[in-house]
């Protein structure tokens, strides 16, 4: 019996290992500061844009080289977590050469998470103009810690943006009446969705409440389902539904307690309150989530990709008869904490890691033809 | 050198004690505003979960603090005068005010104990230094009169 367990023991060692092997690791540029988010550009051979959490948005082209995109966003705020966020092309952007960018913007006494819009020119190189606040998170905060700022685009063009709950103001996450802790949703020019689920509370943006630090939130048009996760304290991860209207129970209901040990709510579940589909105890601090559709990993259409900082990872989980569960775990770069994950239209998955000298990955199977 | 000792190690445990059990409290209040019903039993058992997860790393904290106030506080009493106990007293409660504003510009949180952002809170939580004072007083040295006195 002890030789069949040690050899089941052994049989998934090797199937851990392997399934790391299957995937190949490139470094497509280094150097950058706390890159935050990674956005493909549209044209064939358009390259990618790159924020980094210290205000600079670069462009980093096929070849790999980068190149500062010069931008000025209005009150940009950055110590601590605080800085430029996401950046996100605008559904019409081959047009309209638009872009939302999620900040912090304020001062350390009062500051709150923001979005700007902004026109990328047309050809390299690039810059912006008309940079425009169009959204600020009401109200403003004290300290740099939760802002939030992942935005997903929803089929009928308006956006979601996930805000955090400022970690000294975690009750307000329940408050109905500002915007810590919530998903807003809004209109392109910042301007509130008009049938968002609250419209008599805090100017109508919010769409769903009771969330820590959101930093992870996706649109899956093949399901038609938001997924968005957040980090827990001291456990208590989550990956959720998103739904109009939700409760998802931060701070009155949790798997995590607070870093002192001590206990934030004594409840996991709550009447009215929404269960996370997936949750992480201990916590991975889950960074960034992106939703597989490609060619080149032709087994994981559907799947979630989440980045994670404290945990080093990168997962991938498939839902199984409505549950989420883990398929796949990948480290990288001498186990790099990491920030962001997308997928490029070649079905390549990108990764930024988040470093002083972090660095731009692109991951293929193992034998597939590489980028240059 | 044992007697201080002991003072000492029962100063800090005492006031860890009564540190996780304020600050359960305060936990607990901000969710009952928030309508979260809690029961006696639901009371209790988070006490408990406190004093078993929490009440180390205050204990950790308040040890840290006395042993830099009470010294300092003994010498006070010893150049300037005036009561031992209250300069023991003060030394806690001063010593952890200036812990949790240190800890939180150290600290990559805002806030390291929640019990702690709003005043009274602090306040509250500070004074568990000034009882670990007196205990390590009453323990420590304390005069014939002080031993007299009742405890409650």
């Amino acid at each position: 019996m002890k030789k069949l367990i040690f050899s089941l023991m052994l049989g998934a060692l090797f199937h851990s290992a392997w399934a790391s092997n299957e995937v190949k690791v490139e470094v497509v540029a280094e150097g950058l500061s706390f890159p935050w988010s990674l956005q493909q550009l549209p044209a064939e051979q358009g390259g990618w844009l790159v924020t980094e959490r210290g205000g600079r948005l670069l462009h980093i082209a096929d070849d790999g080289s980068v190149n500062t995109i010069p931008l000025q966003l209005p009150e940009l705020f950055v110590t601590g977590q605080s800085g430029l966020f996401e950046v996100t092309l605008a559904p019409d952007f081959e047009s309209s050469r638009e872009l939302l960018l999620s900040y912090a913007c304020g001062s350390l006494s009062a500051n709150t998470t923001c979005l700007a819009r902004a026109r990328l020119s047309a050809n390299a190189p690039y810059e912006t103009s008309e940079v425009k606040q169009i959204f600020a998170a009401q109200p403003l905060r004290k300290g740099a810690a939760h802002y939030g700022g992942r935005m997903t685009w929803l089929p009928d063009g308006t956006l979601l943006l996930t805000l955090g709950d400022g970690f000294d103001y975690r009750e307000q996450a329940q408050n109905l009446n500002n915007h810590l802790g919530k998903v807003v949703r809004l209109q392109r020019d910042g301007s509130v969705a008009t049938d968002n689920p609250f419209p008599d509370k805090a100017a109508g943006y919010i769409f769903s409440y009771g969330h820590r630090n959101s930093q992870g939130i996706v649109y899956d048009a093949a399901r038609d389902v938001i997924w968005q996760h957040e980090h827990g304290p001291k456990g208590g991860d989550e990956i959720n539904r998103l739904q109009a209207g939700k409760n998802y129970g931060w701070p009155i209901a949790s798997y995590g307690i607070d870093y002192t040990g001590a206990m934030v709510t004594p409840y996991q579940d709550l009447p009215g309150v929404i269960q996370p589909m997936y949750q992480w105890t201990p916590s991975l601090a889950p960074s960034d989530m992106a939703l597989y559709k490609g060619d080149l990993f032709a087994q994981w259409q559907g799947d979630l990709l989440v980045s994670h900082l404290a945990g080093k990872r990168v997962q991938r989980l498939r839902l199984n008869e409505g549950t989420w569960q883990l398929e796949q775990t990948i480290e990288v770069d001498n186990k790099a904490r990491i920030r962001a994950v997308e997928v490029a239209r070649d079905g390549a998955v990108w990764l930024a890691t988040d470093a002083a000298e972090g660095k731009i990955l692109r991951l293929s199977p193992t034998g597939s033809e590489s980028r240059r | 050198m044992l007697k201080t000792l002991i003072a000492f190690v029962i100063a800090v445990v005492a006031g860890a004690i009564v540190g996780s059990v304020i600050q359960t409290q305060f936990n607990l209040a901000a969710l009952i505003e928030l309508s979260v019903p809690i029961s006696f039993d639901v009371r209790i058992s988070t006490i408990i979960h406190d004093l078993i997860h929490f009440s180390p790393i205050f204990a950790l904290l308040l040890a840290v603090v006395l042993l830099i106030a009470l010294p300092i506080a003994a010498l006070c009493s010893r150049k300037l005068g005036g009561a031992e106990r209250w300069w023991f007293i003060s030394a806690g409660f001063f010593g952890l005010l200036c812990c949790f504003v240190i800890v939180n510009y150290v600290a990559p949180m805002p806030t390291l104990i929640a019990a702690t952002r709003s005043w009274e809170g602090m306040g509250a939580m500070a004074l568990t230094g000034a009882f670990a004072g007196w205990i390590f007083d009453r323990l420590w040295h304390p005069l014939p009169r002080e031993l007299a006195e009742p405890l409650i």
